[in-house]
């Protein structure tokens, strides 16, 4: 069922066993799993089925801390949510990402890789990806150059990715729209979370629309779904009843905002250009390969006691300047990218025509390969989100961000490439460069620092009410009935693009909740 | 003492080496002979880089800013006391060098501590 939230008369109170709030990869993910059972599902979504300025213009934020991408173009507001602009990067969390590392403050989760495993198995199908493979043997597709570079080394390793771009809004708006308990209510938008009396648990959500009408949403159970920034945004300006907001008790929420580096950091010089051979890491975007990415081994980064991070292998051309990713895909570029998928991806798709102008001019064996990181970021308390006093059009406080990074993300990327270096050199497979940036002290970043958009923290997980805003089943610690979905309950970031786990962990979410309907 | 075939062929291209470090301090007409021995680096990195490569790294190792410390310093440890060795042996050095973490990061390239003193060395000769 589906019905647009502004047709609703003012008052109007919506009533079911759940209430999801937010409908992208989490939300319509939960959404579908509890499609079918007796539970009735309220799904709430801000937006409409496409994108549209004025709603889009309420994700609009402060940036207080580093340089960051305008909030209202890194994440989506309507049926979907960024998964309608995802470029579809899939790879899994390794069990070191879950591990308690002693020289990664706030590192540890309270469940386990192979906890997610069977998860991780359900999420490829949800997303239309391949087999649940990720070693590079499962990849090699036939073909005899398909394999990793420094296959004997104990230090270095290859990650391996899949890559499916599947708009969850898209793919999947018939199925929630015809399901027969699960009810479908978009534009509207959930401006406060109110609880009981006693701070206990949730009652209901309150619903603005943009010509001044409210309602309410009342549940047995809340899923907050919304979007990493917006989850935390929420809960802070739930603050009528609590002054911290909700769930806030311990003065956590919004705080471990975390991002992926992605940045150019490196070039890769190779001895032998005519026999080694490259070709598992070359992207070819359009048609899905899986490709490789180069990481150190776990046992590399507890020797050097540092971040985990993997690092692309893009032939190019020495000298030749790399863009973050910021700087690669700016608005302008968002722009084009959002115009070519609705005009039915006609054409050179922007981003690859971009590319084509720092593709390798030279022909014959390829000697040199731009190197770029991506890392996770070291959580970091002071990294967060908070509201502004700026309101947007619905009258609630705007996120203002203030990310921040620490001494550790900076020399373990840099450990990263004195690593690697070595292991090519011992190899003799190549010589590895550095960049300038990242030499100089650990401290000081460049102004093209980025991230890739990759929204995670903001209510981490942590068996400890004290360590983190939700426990292992993704409950709010405190509120009896009030979970959290998506990647905001990263204890920690992993290597890879967050959306296979963000999914993988909602279809956990779900498990539990249909487990433990009563 | 008898010679195995590896360190015969140390010995022998001895000669060779020994005269590129001839020509970095009073230039030689042998071009052939010195190109022979150039490090390796220069096939990856080309001539200019790496002799750029090498003036950096004698500038930030002043104890190195000379052929015969550079020479001395390359031949260090190696146990046969002979002012050089041959290419075999350097690229088993500089296997080594990587493997144990001997390296050095010269303008962002991480190298092994034996091919720097070679790039410094081939700085010295004649562009």
């Amino acid at each position: 069922m589906h019905t647009d939230a502004r047709t609703l008369p003012n008052g109007t109170v919506l009533e079911g066993d759940l209430c999801i709030v937010g409908a992208g990869a989490s939300g319509i993910t939960i959404a579908r799993e509890l499609s079918n059972t007796n539970l009735k599902v309220l799904l709430l979504e801000g937006g409409g089925f496409d994108f549209d300025p004025q709603m889009q213009e309420l994700y609009r934020g402060e940036i207080v801390g580093l340089p960051y991408y305008p909030l209202q173009a890194a994440a989506l507001h309507y049926f979907g949510g960024t998964t309608n602009h995802w470029a579809g990067f899939c790879s899994t969390f390794e069990p070191i990402d879950f591990e308690k590392r002693d020289w990664v403050p706030h590192s540890g989760w309270p469940i386990t890789r192979a906890d997610l495993d069977p998860f991780y198995a359900r999420a490829q199908k949800v997303i239309g990806l391949g087999p649940y493979k990720y070693a590079a043997a499962d990849w090699k597709n036939g073909d005899p150059d398909r394999v990793p570079l420094l296959a004997d080394s104990r230090l270095v390793r290859t990650q391996m990715w899949q890559f499916r771009g599947t708009r969850f809004g898209t793919q999947y708006r018939d199925e929630i729209v015809n399901s027969p308990n699960v009810h479908l209510y978009t534009h509207a938008n959930v401006v406060e979370v109110e609880a009981n009396e006693e701070l206990t648990a949730v009652r209901s959500a309150r619903i603005r629309t943009f010509d001044g009408k409210e309602y309410s949403a009342r549940a047995g159970r809340f899923v907050l779904a919304c979007h990493t920034i917006q989850n935390a945004r929420l809960l802070l300006a739930s603050n009528r009843q609590a002054t911290a907001g909700l769930g806030n008790a311990n003065d956590l929420v919004g705080r471990y905002f975390m991002e992926h580096f992605e940045m150019p950091a490196g070039e890769l010089a190779l001895s032998k250009p005519e026999t080694t051979k490259t070709k598992l890491y070359e992207l070819d975007y359009m048609k899905g390969t899986p490709r490789g990415e180069i990481e150190l081994s776990p046992e590399a980064q507890r020797e050097h006691r540092i971040l985990h991070g993997t690092a692309s292998v893009e032939a190019g051309n020495y000298g030749d300047e790399v863009k973050s990713t910021f700087q690669f895909i700016d608005t302008t570029m968002m722009n084009a990218m959002r115009a070519w998928q609705k005009g039915g991806m006609k054409g050179p798709m922007p981003i690859a025509a971009a590319a084509a102008a720092t593709a390798p001019r030279t022909k014959g064996p390829q000697r040199f390969y731009h190197l770029t990181t991506r890392q996770e970021q070291a959580p970091n308390p002071d990294s967060r989100v908070t509201l502004s006093t700026e309101k947007d059009a619905l009258g609630m406080p705007r996120a203002r961000l203030d990310w921040r990074v620490t001494e550790l993300d900076k020399r373990s990327m840099r450990t990263f490439y004195r690593v690697l270096g070595g292991e090519m050199g011992r190899t003799d497979t190549g010589r590895v460069q550095i960049k300038d940036w990242l030499l100089s002290d650990d401290k000081t970043w460049p102004s093209f620092i980025s991230g890739g958009w990759h929204h995670m923290g903001t209510t981490r997980m942590n068996a400890d009410p004290k360590q983190g805003v939700v426990d292992a089943n993704c409950k709010v610690h405190g509120l009896a009935n009030l979970y959290i979905g998506g990647a905001a309950v990263y204890a920690t970031a992993g290597a890879v693009n967050p959306t296979l786990t963000l999914v993988a962990l909602s279809l956990r979410l779900a498990d539990h909740l249909k487990a433990t309907n009563d | 003492m008898t010679l195995d075939r590896r360190r015969f062929l140390q010995l022998t291209t001895l000669g060779l080496v020994a005269t590129l470090a001839d020509s970095a301090c009073a230039p030689s007409d042998n071009r052939d002979s010195a190109a022979a021995a150039q490090p390796q680096l220069i096939t990856m990195l080309g001539p200019e880089r790496v002799r750029l490569l090498g003036s950096h790294y004698r500038a930030a190792t002043p104890s190195e800013n000379t052929a015969d410390a550079l020479r001395a310093a390359i031949s260090s440890g190696h146990g046969l006391h002979i002012p050089f060795v041959g290419n075999k042996s350097l690229d088993d050095r500089i296997r080594d060098d990587f493997a144990a973490g001997r390296t050095v990061v010269v303008d962002g390239w991480v190298l092994a501590v034996t091919e720097a003193r070679q790039a410094a060395l081939f700085s010295l000769t004649p562009a």
